[in-house]
């Protein structure tokens, strides 16, 4: 574990001249400045989920500007044996792997090894491009609060994987994105993020289409609401259905058994129950002639507590993961792609 | 396999327990009216009111009907889809009604009224589709050719409509376990967003699946709040066994549809919930002990199971988990709303207890009241607050309602239905099956409850059976034999007694059902003050 343990500075370190990456060099000196990177794999055979996010937090309030904490949680799903998650404190190497991080040779893999502190549940995976980001995305709201994003999906990865169910080698594709900003819980309301990739086709190709998709809905003004959805063809972007021109909307209520409480501290904490999560979320979107829908069914989630530093209420993300049907018509072009997906559900520090 | 007629009665039957409210409005419409209907495949049934109940039978046999309808598969089906206008549906040879103009409307109201309600439930769906697939389904499509469907070329419709009318929608009613079709939500449709959080918690489309809902919601949050420690055996294992046992669910449902229906989410009235169904599973553990009962909700009580001193002390923490229960609200509705909700808990405590002292006291001394009121007054007391008017005023407190004056208008209507809701239990502890009803058959009767039959035997026998009943109450329930209790039903069906409980529940019904719409109008309506509505009626459209 010493190996890619991160016992160092919380800071990240400079990568080399310039804006490196994954994130500009330039301190987090507000106490909700957050900058993190995000990881969400589904195997190829639908069976196994992955979901792992680095994060970096500003000072708190006593503390020196350029002060930052850094976290990390893994959560490992799979079909049979349900969700397994580390603590925040999970060991990551360090720097963690990134497409943003530059020089990035397309197709060379890179290295992302995750753990919980007791190396149940870990991942030690090789990761790779096959395609290409999305430009940068930026939501405003609350008057002098932003969240900027950028999104890759088709990340092909191959590696180990560590659950209660054992040891075993996997063979995964996802989604990878860089976030960074300044906002609190309570003021960003909640989101809807996800993605979908064709998981079909040559595992050294891109996948044949990947959708991603965004929805946030600031509490203070629902008006500031931002929504987009991004889809891929063969690696690269083809299409970025704007704000106006797509739909959200959700149906039934997944079992409230089928949502699991993570990291494992916060069953512990006598967190507030939250809203169930939708069983069935659909969007569509049209542009021109072009259009696509996305319908997705939930099968399991994993609701990950985060303390907020602003509000009584902790924020919750539920990482969703279900069935997927994905087609449209780009270009004259029809599709219809049946897989897996993640979609996350969150919000709950604005309740009450 | 089942015929038109056979359908529509299946129908009504599972209308008239999932959606009574809807069953007493299209009763309301029909009136008087009495509709002979023939179908196309040859049956025949009749259809009509009597108060909020709708009666259908097979084979019509007088003539005094006001509306005759014929319908063929494909205007049974339409009219089931609510798919088409009348005027649409209304072709020679497939739909004919014959009878005054005022009758036909009234008539059309009320199918209306039931098909609207009867298309949102898959229990329904379930029937209907076994039977188009029966039939055939060329002949009712209401557009052969496709229309809007999934093979236009460039699609419009909003995300919203996909999920509510496109595929696979279709397939998800058909494969799916959720009993209640659920309407979609849209989160965002370019110009409003909405929230993934916001669901409308709690729908009236199947009062069955809401108050099971209710309940296992409860549960749930009652069973994540019990410690997970020791002693589990002689402890904890208990309360938890008790309380996922079999209920109605009728406490917590009012409790959140109320805290809903005045702006809460459902997770608001939750917790409060799970707290008064814990002073309530505390109340009948000490109370099962107090009457000596043997079942309760299908199983042996638990003194029966694990002898009355652990019994004693299961019921005693299930009171202190209550209370912990109820201040765990404190992290999720704060401070002004978990006082409100403490204030309205103590004063159904208080009222509880002193009721079921009332109670208690006449059994002890054998002495059985004259008046109904006396019965009405220790039913409020004993079990009238906990079961309807207390649970409505916590779920509004839970919402932030602590306006006195607001909160009062939910006594009296659910006085009233409480009342009529308890003695149509004391009526199915004589009449009802073990299996259904959940107590053991003639309890109340070996345990000298005083009920309104009981009241009404003594005030309207001869003497002499006066005496003998009192002498069958003077025995301790261990020492009863069940032929006395069998002895004391007999005499109360010689006096009409049970016949005259029964019309008074109805009476005390439609009383609260009025006082319902009256008193309760200053809540805007919404799909759970609607639900509350179903509860109110549920107690008007009960099969006794």
């Amino acid at each position: 574990m010493a190996s890619f343990s991160y016992r160092g500075g919380i800071s990240a370190e400079p990568l080399g001249l310039g804006p490196a990456g994954p994130f500009p060099r330039a301190p987090l000196v507000d106490p909700i400045d957050r900058r993190w990177l995000h990881y969400a794999f589904l195997s190829r055979d639908g069976r196994r989920a992955m979901v792992a996010n680095s994060a970096w937090l500003g000072p708190a309030e006593d503390e020196p500007p350029g002060t930052e904490r850094f976290t990390t949680i893994l959560l490992l799903h799979d079909r049979e044996g349900g969700w397994s998650s580390s603590q925040f404190n999970a060991d990551t190497a360090r720097p963690p792997w990134s497409a943003f991080a530059l020089p990035h040779a397309h197709g060379v893999p890179g290295e992302l090894k995750i753990a919980a502190s007791d190396n149940n549940p870990s991942v030690a995976l090789n990761l790779k491009r096959t395609g290409r980001p999305c430009t940068s995305q930026c939501a405003f709201f609350a008057g002098d609060q932003h969240l900027r994003w950028q999104s890759e999906p088709g990340i092909a990865a191959t590696g180990t994987w560590n659950d209660d169910g054992g040891k075993s080698q996997v063979d995964l594709i996802g989604y990878h994105e860089r976030v960074r900003g300044r906002w609190s819980w309570p003021a960003l309301g909640e989101w809807v993020f996800g993605f979908a990739n064709d998981m079909s086709g040559d595992p050294e190709n891109p996948p044949e289409w990947a959708g991603v998709f965004t929805f946030i809905r600031p509490s203070a003004d629902p008006g500031e609401a931002t929504a987009s959805f991004m889809l891929w063809n063969k690696g690269r972007m083809r299409r970025h259905f704007p704000r106006r021109n797509v739909s959200f909307a959700v149906r039934g209520e997944l079992e409230r058994n089928d949502v699991t409480l993570t990291p494992p501290l916060a069953g512990l904490l006598g967190v507030a129950p939250m809203a169930g999560v939708p069983k069935r979320l659909a969007i569509t979107a049209t542009q021109g002639d072009d259009w696509v829908v996305l319908d997705f069914n939930a099968d399991a989630a994993a609701r990950v507590v985060i303390p907020s530093e602003t509000s009584f209420h902790a924020f919750s993300v539920h990482e969703v993961v279900g069935d997927c049907i994905l087609s449209g018509s780009v270009g004259g072009e029809k599709f219809s792609v049946t897989t897996r997906g993640i979609v996350e559900f969150s919000g709950g520090a604005d309740a009450g | 396999m089942l015929d038109s007629a056979g359908v529509l009665i299946t129908t009504i039957d599972a209308l008239t327990i999932r959606a009574p409210a809807i069953v007493a409005a299209a009763a309301k419409q029909l009136g008087s009216i009495k509709l002979q209907l023939f179908f196309g495949d040859r049956s025949e049934a009749e259809l009509f009111a009597d108060n909020s109940s709708l009666i259908v039978r097979r084979d019509p046999s007088d003539e005094s009907y006001r509306v005759q309808v014929h319908f063929d598969d494909r205007s049974l089906m339409l009219l089931f889809d609510s798919a088409e206008k009348p005027s649409a549906e209304a072709l020679e040879k497939s739909l004919d009604m014959r009878g005054s103009r005022e009758d036909l409307l009234a008539t059309w109201r009320c199918f209306s009224l039931l098909s609207q309600r009867a298309s949102g439930l898959r229990s329904v769906q379930a029937i209907w589709s076994a039977y188009r697939d029966q039939v055939g389904d060329a002949a009712w499509r209401p557009d052969a050719d496709g229309g809007d469907t999934q093979t236009e070329e460039m699609p419009r419709w909003p995300a919203l409509a996909w999920l509510n009318d496109r595929y696979p929608a279709a397939q998800e009613l058909l494969s799916g376990n959720d009993p209640v079709l659920v309407p979609a939500r849209s989160l965002w449709n370019g110009r409003d967003a909405g929230s993934w959080q916001a669901a409308p918690d709690v729908f009236d489309n199947d009062l069955m699946a809401t108050l099971d809902r209710c309940k296992d919601r409860v549960v749930d949050e009652i069973l994540r709040l019990l410690p997970h420690k020791q002693p589990k055996r002689d402890l904890y294992d208990l309360m938890r066994d008790y309380v996922v046992r079999e209920g109605k669910g009728l406490r917590p449902t009012l409790v959140i549809a109320t805290c809903v229906a005045l702006g809460g989410r459902m997770e608001d009235g939750v917790r409060a919930a799970a707290a008064l169904e814990m002073f309530h599973n505390g109340f009948l553990v000490h109370d099962d002990i107090a009457d000596e009962s043997t079942h309760r909700r299908g199983k042996p009580t638990l003194h029966m199971e694990h002898g009355i001193g652990l019994a004693v002390n299961a019921g005693d923490a299930m009171h202190l988990f209550a209370v912990d229960m109820t201040l765990s609200n404190l992290e999720t509705l704060g401070l002004s709303r978990t006082l409100g909700i403490i204030h309205e808990i103590l004063f159904m405590c208080r009222e509880t207890v002193e009721g079921q002292a009332i109670e208690l006291g006449w059994i002890h001394r054998n002495f059985v009241p004259r008046r109904d009121a006396d019965y009405a007054r220790m039913s409020t007391k004993k079990t009238g607050w906990y079961t309807c008017i207390s649970p409505c005023r916590i779920g509004a407190a839970a919402a932030g309602v602590t306006d006195p004056e607001q909160l009062d208008k939910f006594n009296e209507a659910f006085r009233l239905i409480g009342i009529a809701f308890q003695i149509q239990d004391d009526v199915l502890n004589l009449v009802g099956e073990t299996e259904v009803y959940g107590k053991e058959a003639l309890g109340d009767l070996l345990e000298g409850k005083r009920t309104v039959m009981m009241i009404h035997l003594f005030r309207n026998t001869t003497p002499e059976i006066v005496e003998r009943m009192r002498e069958i109450n003077s025995f301790p329930r261990i020492d009863k034999p069940f032929a006395l209790a069998e002895e004391m039903l007999a005499a109360m069906e010689g006096a009409g007694s049970i016949d005259y409980a029964s019309k008074l529940a109805q009476k005390l019904a439609y009383q609260g059902v009025d006082r319902f719409e009256k008193d309760l109008a200053f809540i805007p309506e919404n799909p759970a003050k609607a639900v509350l509505r179903q509860v109110a009626n549920y107690v008007t459209t009960r099969n006794l």
